[in-house]
């Protein structure tokens, strides 16, 4: 009876799944199929050459691709140090102000990332809201603070907040305040309370919120564009390139084949390293 | 809008898995259809200005319009098999001739039906327009917005004459470190870094030829205070003053900033170049008829349509660019046009620039260059 | 006992915006003995003890250890140390790892360290094996020991219990009460213990506290409490207990509702002219004094009810009785199984108890 529920509830599940399957792995598949194709075909009808991923390293899209993942780490590192206490406050201080807060911050999602990122634009801008202001209030301008890598890394932050913001309040909310306190009580320190006790248990959304916004950073393209002026080419932009004016559909996917290969072992080593289960103490 | 997301995303598997040969035959034997029209554009023919009017002349039709970010990008949903999808496609002139009838993604107008609207073009296109052809003789597609597109500086900044004068050498200076920007639009930026160089892009290229392009590219890039691509944050920037000009541009991006009055931002055409003496480029649209397996009637008429006086004034006057078109030379056209509008377009000089300017092409070397191109961008 | 005093309380309040949770406590907790402060939920006991160990400040009012004041000191930087009623231990560290935390944090090296939490594994029955166990992989009542041998590696100077058995089933709670109490003595701390279960006090305590709404009601050895209650508050709340008004005309004579007195009784309980009391006697302290066989040697009664049985129960070890007074009230008499009262409910009967076995509590 058990066996035939089981089958049952395979067979029910099996459209579902298929569906998954299409949608998420099917343009996957595709991409894959592409980056091994000679160099500017339209088609996968061709032999296989993997002349992209020479062409990939032959080209520095070596540097794209560091910068890119050294600004999402600088933009993750920050963001965790700035949403720890914000979100220590969302989850154990503010009671009803957690709300007020929580729709505030999901409110500003509903804005389009452009959008926000150009009101930076005409904010840190020559003449703009900060340098206007300051010129006339003190007869002494300078130049936007705009264009370089500092200010792309705030963009990220800017933009990404949300996705670390979440996880983290989640994280800490999960450890008890009776850890807390006992570990006060038997003589720990605020420092070593943080580091012995809080890390540790909020480590599930610690790790999920820094994944979320290392991944998102490391896709990111509007904020080198638009803030940055392209200072650095970001490796998504490297992508769309290929994909564009390159007009090369091979070299465009090998390019994101290589960038999912990156953040995926990533990801796959992060969620590994913290053993979920173990924290939430569910194994047994 | 939907639909074509949902599309987009199976489009690409099934174009790959399925192939393309397998659609076509099934779909070609139906009739042409008179109730459906989906239009892949630059923005300006997606506005109601020009919707409007068409729908309430074909009530029963479904009409969509959609604009896309760059022409390879619009080119690119073609060859993802959207054939299927498109009536109509709106891109710069030598993507036509060099990829799309070639490869079979558009098909030829009908002569007798739309060679008479060049005679009451610009004295430009009267000939008729050559690039509208293919070398098989062939109508491929109806030019209509075009303008002169090299770059664009602040007038209180550099003189008109200086800019003209000293032409693309401008962005070689070293005084000019760090006081213009890059629009990237990099297939422009390919064509404009040869004219720099003293090269002819749409030539192939020689050794030598891509030493000094490198360079040339390397330089540019160096003294570049910002890139972006896009043309409302480069005028902001040239506005507020942290830059004098920026690398590529032209009526098409310096028209928003003039019809606010902001008249000191000026396209640039220069005065002379490598091309027969000439250096600066034009950008001509050409629409043209989407090799649709299940073919619209409406098409075509849409493409007739747009030639009315009003009609063709709405397409160069939509929200967000001003541009001339070629019916101006028609009186019932251009008389739509008040004395700012004209000033937007820079009118005043534009047969004059257009004198100076060669046609955008397919570039030769356009591979070779581009890798050097976005090698120089990556720094 | 050396009644030497180690923690000393005086005038302590603790107000949450209009609600005043401790009306000036005062208390003297004596060196090396275990003190039981037991009341009902809300009467201020888990208050008092997070001000012990520093996790709320007190409104007013001072607290010294050992002549050193507390009250202002922060709860990492006190030398005492709680054991918690969820136990709070550290569930991504194993047992060993949580024994040794205090020793961790106060930066006692590592090999010490394990020798230590080896030994509290010892001291608190638990194998050896244990130390690289995970915390979920214990059953409750090694948790318990877990929790303990934390809070005694931490060395306090008192240790504080926070309810921490209330979650185990009777029969574990049982035998880690006398565990408990084998590990007091064992060690010779401090403990300071809060319940709202009678029962754990009375097995454990040297002393108990009983508090009520944020004073204390009643300090004393348990036995004290039990037999000579304060109030009625007290003597209700340390279990079954019959009650009966009694007064004292001015002129002396004592008038006592339905109750039988003995010449000369009435002149030996103390009770003043015009004041009033209850006069309390425990159930096992009442004998059935018509009862069919149960002829239970001893004095005579001194003091005589008349009333109904109405019913019977069975204790296990003992006989408890249900029966209606003369106006109508419930008391409960209590015998052990071999002093069983063979009638059936319905029947008079007569109860009785000596003046020494019954406790005047003066007031209303």
């Amino acid at each position: 009876m058990e066996r035939l529920d089981r089958r049952l509830g395979a067979l029910t599940a099996t459209p579902m799944l298929v569906l998954l399957a299409v949608t998420f792995l099917a343009p996957l598949i595709v991409v894959a199929a592409f980056s091994v194709m000679p160099s500017k075909v339209f088609s996968l009808w061709h032999q296989p050459d993997f002349s992209a991923y020479a062409e990939l390293l032959r080209q520095g899209y070596w540097k794209s691709l560091a910068w890119s993942l050294g600004m999402a780490l600088a933009s993750t590192a920050i963001l965790l140090v700035l949403c720890w206490p914000l979100a220590f406050a969302m989850a154990k201080v503010y009671r009803r102000f957690t709300l007020i807060l929580t729709v505030g911050v999901v409110m500003s999602l509903f804005v389009s990332e452009n959008i926000r990122l150009f009101g930076w634009v005409l904010t840190l801008m020559k003449g703009g809201l900060i340098e206007g202001y300051v010129r006339h209030l003190t007869g002494v301008g300078f130049d936007s603070l705009l264009y370089n890598v500092p200010i792309i890394v705030f963009g990220l932050v800017y933009v990404y907040l949300p996705f670390m913001l979440f996880p983290l309040a989640q994280g800490i909310s999960m450890v008890p305040d009776d850890a807390r306190q006992a570990a006060a009580d038997l003589g720990a320190s605020r420092a070593r309370i943080l580091w012995e006790v809080e890390v540790p248990l909020a480590a599930p959304g610690i790790v999920v919120g820094c994944l979320l916004t290392f991944v998102l950073a490391t896709g990111a393209v509007a904020e080198s564009k638009l803030l940055g002026g392209q200072v650095v080419v970001v490796i998504a932009d490297e992508v769309e390139t290929a994909f564009t004016y390159g007009q090369d559909w091979p070299l465009g996917s090998a390019l994101a084949m290589v960038l999912i290969a990156i953040v995926g072992t990533i990801a796959v080593i992060g969620v590994n390293r913290v053993d979920l289960d173990a924290i939430m103490g569910r194994r047994r | 809008m939907t639909l074509t997301l949902t599309r987009r995303s199976f489009t690409l598997g099934s174009a790959a898995v399925v192939g393309l040969a397998a659609t076509a035959p099934l779909s070609r034997a139906q009739a042409m259809r008179t109730d459906r029209l989906n239009i892949l554009c630059w923005e300006g023919y997606n506005t109601d200005d020009v919707l409007g009017p068409f729908r309430d002349r074909h009530p029963g039709a479904t009409l969509r319009a959609e604009s896309g970010t760059s022409d390879p990008d619009m080119i690119n949903k073609l060859r993802a098999g959207e054939v299927n999808v498109w009536d109509l496609i709106n891109v710069n002139q030598p993507w036509a001739r060099g990829q799309l009838y070639p490869e079979g993604l558009i098909k030829p107008l009908d002569q007798d039906r739309f060679l008479p609207y060049f005679e009451r073009m610009l004295p430009e296109f009267t000939a008729p327009y050559p690039l509208a052809f293919a070398d098989d003789g062939n109508l491929i597609g109806m030019p209509q917005r075009y303008g002169p597109f090299s770059f664009v500086v602040n007038t209180d900044k550099i003189s008109r004459a200086t800019a003209e004068e000293q032409g693309w050498k401008l962005f070689l200076d070293p005084a000019m470190t760090s006081r213009f920007g890059i629009l990237t639009y990099d297939n422009w930026n390919i064509i404009h870094m040869c004219l720099t160089g003293d090269l002819n892009p749409f030539k192939p290229i020689d050794e030598a030829g891509f030493e000094t392009f490198q360079k040339t590219a390397e330089t540019i890039f160096g003294g570049a205070k910002l890139r972006t691509d896009d043309l409302v944050a480069m005028n902001t920037a040239l506005i507020n003053g942290e830059i004098d000009a920026y690398f590529t541009g032209g009526t098409y991006t310096a028209s928003p900033a003039r019809l606010d009055g902001l008249t000191n931002i000026r396209g640039i055409t220069p005065s002379a170049g490598p091309i027969d003496g000439k250096g600066g480029v034009v950008w001509i649209e050409l629409t043209s008829l989407v090799n649709n397996p299940d073919p619209s009637s409406l098409a075509a008429d849409f493409l007739e349509f747009v030639q009315e006086p009003e009609i063709s004034k709405a397409v160069g006057f939509a929200e967000g660019t001003y541009n001339p078109v070629s019916q101006m030379g028609d009186p019932a056209v251009f008389d739509l046009w008040d004395a700012e509008e004209l000033d937007a377009i820079q009118w005043d000089t534009l047969a004059d620039e257009m004198s100076r300017s060669v046609e955008y092409d397919v570039v030769a070397s356009y591979d070779e260059l581009s890798k050097m191109y976005n090698a120089a961008k990556r720094g | 006992m050396t009644e030497k005093t180690i923690l000393e309380i005086a005038g302590l309040y603790k107000r949450f915006g209009a609600f005043t949770a401790l009306h000036s406590i005062d208390l003297e907790v004596y060196e090396g003995e275990f003190l039981t402060i037991v009341g009902p939920s809300g009467s201020g006991k888990t208050t008092l003890i997070r001000l012990f160990v520093g996790m709320d400040e007190p409104t007013d009012g001072t607290i010294w250890l050992r002549g050193r004041r507390i009250d202002t000191v922060p709860a990492n930087q006190r030398p005492t140390c709680m054991v918690f009623q969820s136990l709070a231990l550290f569930p991504h560290m194993t047992v060993g790892r949580n024994i040794e935390f205090p020793l961790k944090i106060s930066g006692v090296d590592a090999a010490t360290r394990r020798q230590r939490a080896l030994d509290l594994l010892d001291l608190l029955h638990l194998p050896r094996e244990y130390y690289d166990k995970r915390i979920h992989q214990c059953s409750g009542g090694e948790r318990q020991r877990v929790a303990l041998a934390r809070a005694l590696a931490f060395d306090p100077e008192i240790l504080f219990f926070d309810e921490p058995l209330s979650a185990l089933d009777y029969r574990l709670r049982k035998t880690l009460e006398k565990e408990l109490k084998d590990l007091h003595a064992r060690t010779g701390k401090t403990f300071v213990y809060i319940t709202h279960s009678l029962e754990e006090a009375m097995v454990m305590s040297d002393r108990i506290a009983i508090m009520r709404a944020g004073r204390f009601e009643q300090i004393g050895p348990a036995d004290e409490i039990y037999s000579r209650p304060a109030s009625r508050f007290v003597a209700e709340f340390m279990g079954e207990v019959n009650l009966f008004p009694v007064q004292a005309d001015d002129d002396g004579a004592v008038r006592a509702d339905g109750l039988a007195l003995d010449p000369g009784v009435a002149e030996r309980l103390g009770l003043k002219a015009g004041a009033a009391g209850m006069l309390m006697v425990r159930p096992e302290n009442v004998t059935m004094v018509n009862g069919s066989g149960a002829a239970e040697p001893g004095p005579a009664p001194e003091i005589t009810v008349g009333g109904h049985l109405r019913a019977e129960y069975n204790l296990g070890s003992r006989l408890q009785y249900e029966v209606e007074g003369p106006s109508g009230q419930r008391l409960t008499v209590e015998t052990l199984r071999e002093g069983r009262f063979g009638g059936s409910p319905g029947d008079a009967v007569t109860l009785g108890w000596t003046l020494d076995r019954c406790h005047l509590i003066h007031g209303e």
